[in-house]
């Protein structure tokens, strides 16, 4: 029995911290009482001391605690110090024959667990505070930045040569942190120079080789695909960094990182395992048809006559029915085209769509040949149609292969909702409906920015202060709603606030001040709301951060109007505001109304035309000698002679005689006469190449059903050529 | 604040050598050293002394913590002050490396305020 030594130890701690300034353990300090405090452990253990033991294990924990902490207060060193003075009481009972006082210790320890109690958080709150403040100011120098590029790009070299090495050798522990390093290093470095996402992916890939390192976690395929893929991920952020320092600013990488993030969480979690082809044992034991340990058996059997597989030894071992089996073996093929997926350049999807376009046009040229026409072969008209209907499967199909759920972007509103909550001191909750919707992959990002200029909106002018908020008896927290759904073949996105909802009467006033409508108009509360996608009108009385400014909702009507979208309000005051915005699934087709002017055939986007009519003759005016109006119900519109326009022959030459077609733009609306309306097609959307790019009017071509190009009218650059036209006319 | 002081800062990867320089150098500490793992950081220090070791835990060939138990089981440098940087706040790592005798740590990303907060706290207790 080393009692002395014990007592030793304590008297050592006890000076140690007798040399401490009131208030603050220091580290090296810390370091000294935790190794003492081994030390005591140790031998209170060897001398069955029980009290002492307990004694030392609370106060470890509570050191562990103020080391976490960055010192700890004055609470934990009260404790320590008592606890120590204890200690030495304790110690001294050992030497003598009085039972070690147990009463005391349990009271000791019941106090300081309330200390060390909390758990250890692993952020220390000073820590936190340090990287919240991280990316420290004056680093973002470019010089940093670009050795921070070049070094990154070798680690990442790095990195694929070594996971190599790991799949030939996956229990190689060096390998393992040959990888790890490399990563582990890019996200130290990137926390420092604030690039977040190089950051929180490095992270996460250093995390998942961690449990590797730990054995938690073994290798296989889905392991090292998903660090290659990570790989390649952080190469492409560092690559975009690159080119943006080089002056390209549109140059943001097609990262998925939250798909990246939750396949690496699956990987980690094993659930690669669920989602692969399970072992045909596996089943049987899932099914009950076996157990665990007959498996085990039969396996072990199998091994040693390598010929037999293990549905065969089960059966000749009577373990299982062949039916059994075979059902098993049906199972496990299912389950392995449930598995099979395969990652195609999403260039090479595009492609497959472009041609599956082609071949729907072809076709439809081929039913309208004169030929087929007049053919009596039935068997030939049988076959034309069957390839008809294989056709159109063909185009679905490839269609539904570039879709994509909006969830991600649902989920990307959402921390902006979180970010701009805490920016302008609201509580905003955010709900979803309709994640699964999907849309043409090409779509998502293109409604992105209109989207998140108008939650912006939402959290900014309609969601209320929370006191504001309890006031009018709401929940102190708003909440958004995003929903999404199909309807036709549009995507409708619902974004639906309980904020305070519209001000008709502000609106209107602003209106009127700023001199965009004329008081007394007479507008129903629907029009009133639509004014607020006017450029210029912002009803916000405080420019904020968050959105005002005037840019706002004119730039998300710009915007979804050049989606071909459409956007509506509907509000009610008091209790919310909801915008109704519908995207079409995809940029790809254009439902278009094809018309005819003289021999050419153009497209209207059916989006853009808001009545078709045939004036009549006394609706019809020149003003000023050279500009044509039409009156349309009430109002006069400019007229457009689409062949004067374009330097072609019309057939027509009075508005009257032709048909006038009502096109709206942009707040913009005016008439534009054509020939005649040859019907309505969804066209197939052909770019007109760099050389036509400059060319107003016409944005790109199709080729129609019956094999003849058509040029897709572009309402706002044809409204600006008339204007010119007439401007130069005049003059 | 004697800011003459010599610090080597041993890590790795270049860049991050590079950012705890600048860090270092905007709260006036000029006189730097580096080191790319603990095997390099040892050669460095029987060449020359040092006031202070700036060490990342995670190097290949000599970690910061091997380069720390070395440093203190050497009679010449043990007293020398040694500053661990770590990744995250990991309760084990930290304890570890606060038993082998470590006089602070910090967690990445830190800020030059607070990596000069850290660098007065250690010399406050030399000096005392």
């Amino acid at each position: 029995m080393d009692v002395d030594s014990l007592i030793h130890a304590i008297d050592a701690m006890a000076s140690d911290f007798l040399l401490l300034e009131r208030g603050t353990v220091d580290v090296p300090t810390a370091g000294r009482l935790l190794n003492q405090l081994e030390i005591i452990s140790g031998e209170a253990l060897k001398l069955d001391a029980e009290p002492m033991r307990r004694l030392s294990g609370g106060l470890v924990a509570l050191l562990e605690n103020v080391i976490m902490n960055g010192g700890g207060g004055e609470a934990d060193f009260t404790a320590l110090q008592k606890g120590i003075t204890l200690m030495q009481e304790v110690g001294s009972g050992l030497t003598k024959t009085d039972a070690p006082r147990g009463k005391d210790v349990g009271e000791f320890m019941s106090e300081i667990t309330q200390l060390a109690g909390d758990g250890f958080p692993e952020e220390t709150p000073s820590a936190a505070k340090e990287q919240e403040g991280g990316g420290a100011s004056g680093l973002q120098d470019e010089s940093l930045l670009r050795d921070f590029i070049v070094e990154g790009l070798e680690y990442i070299n790095e990195i694929e040569v070594n996971i190599l090495n790991l799949e030939q050798n996956p229990e190689d522990k060096d390998c393992v942190n040959s990888l790890f390093r490399p990563f582990h290093s890019i996200k130290g470095v990137a926390g420092f120079l604030n690039l977040d996402d190089i950051r929180e992916l490095a992270h996460r890939l250093e995390d998942l080789l961690d449990k590797i390192r730990k054995d938690e976690l073994s290798v296989n395929t889905d392991v090292i695909d998903v660090i290659l893929e990570g790989a390649d991920a952080l190469k492409a952020l560092i690559v975009s960094l690159q080119k943006k320092l080089e002056g390209h600013p549109s140059a943001d990488p097609e990262v998925d990182l939250e798909a990246l993030a939750a396949r690496i969480g699956d990987v980690e979690e094993g659930n690669h395992a669920e989602k692969g082809v399970k072992r045909l044992g596996e089943i049987l034991v899932e099914d009950g048809v076996i157990t665990r340990e007959t498996l085990t058996e039969c396996l072990d059997v199998a091994k040693e006559t390598p010929a037999k597989k293990i549905g065969e030894a089960l059966i000749a071992g009577g373990k299982a029915t062949p039916k059994q089996v075979s059902q098993a073996l049906r199972k496990q093929i299912s389950q392995a085209s449930e598995a099979a997926s395969i990652r195609v350049d999403t260039s090479k999807l595009d492609d497959l769509i472009d041609m599956v376009g082609e071949l729907v046009i072809t076709q439809t040229m081929i039913r309208q040949n004169p030929v087929l026409r007049e053919t009596a072969d039935e068997k030939l008209l049988r076959d034309i149609s069957q390839l008809g209907s294989i056709i159109s499967e063909l185009q679905r199909t490839s269609t539904s292969l570039r879709m994509i759920p909006i969830k991600q972007t649902f989920q990307k509103i959402t921390r902006l909702v979180r970010d701009l909550s805490k920016a302008t001191g609201k509580k905003v909750n955010v709900a979803m409906t309709g994640e699964e919707t999907e849309i043409d992959r090409n779509m998502v990002e293109e409604i992105y920015n209109p989207l998140v200029h108008m939650v912006r909106n939402a959290v900014d002018h309609g969601v209320e202060k929370p006191a504001e908020r309890m006031m009018a008896g709401k929940p102190e927290a708003g909440t958004i709603s995003l929903k999404a759904y199909h309807r036709g073949g549009t995507i409708v996105i619902e974004i639906a606030d309980d904020g305070k909802g519209l001000d008709a009467q502000k609106i209107l006033d602003k209106a009127v001040g700023n001199g965009l409508i004329e008081a007394g108009a007479g507008l129903t509360e629907q029009e009133i709301f639509r004014l607020i996608f006017l450029p210029g009108l912002s009803t916000a009385s405080t420019v904020s951060d968050v959105s005002g400014r005037g840019v706002g909702m004119d730039v998300v009507k710009k915007a979804i109007d050049k989606l071909r979208g459409k956007v509506d309000i509907q509000s009610v005051k008091g209790k919310g505001t909801t915008f109704i915005a519908s995207f079409p699934l995809t940029m790809a087709i254009i439902d278009g109304m094809i018309v005819r002017v003289g021999k050419e055939k153009y497209i209207v986007p059916t989006s853009a035309v808001r009545l078709l009519l045939r004036p009549d003759r006394s609706e019809c005016s020149t003003v000023a000698q050279k500009a044509e109006m039409v009156n349309v119900r009430g109002t006069l519109m400019p007229l457009i002679r689409l062949h004067e326009l374009f330097g072609i022959d019309g057939e027509r030459k009075k508005p009257w005689e032709s048909i006038v077609m009502v096109v709206d733009s942009d707040n913009r609306s005016k008439c534009v006469m054509v020939d005649e309306i040859l019907g309505k097609e969804e066209v197939v959307i052909k770019g007109l190449g760099d050389g036509m790019k400059k060319a107003k009017g016409v944005s790109s071509g199709a080729i129609l059903g019956d094999g003849n190009i058509g040029l897709i009218l572009d309402p706002e650059g044809l409204f600006d050529l008339s204007e010119t036209a007439m401007g130069a006319k005049r003059r | 604040m004697e800011k003459k002081i010599s610090i080597l800062v041993v890590d790795d990867f270049a860049t991050m050598r590079k950012v705890i320089r600048n860090l270092l150098k905007q709260v006036g500490y000029e006189n730097i050293v580096e080191a790319e793992n603990g095997e390099a950081a040892l050669s460095v220090l029987k060449s020359r002394k040092v006031d202070l070791i700036i060490s990342d835990w995670n190097m290949p060939t000599m970690s910061g913590y091997e380069l720390l138990k070395a440093v203190r089981a050497d009679d010449e440098l043990q007293k020398t002050p040694f500053l661990m940087v770590t990744a995250e706040a990991l309760k084990d790592n930290v304890v570890q490396a606060v038993k082998a005798g470590v006089s602070n740590y910090i967690v990445k990303p830190f800020t030059a305020e607070v990596l000069n907060d850290k660098i007065s706290q250690i010399f406050k207790k030399t000096a005392s």
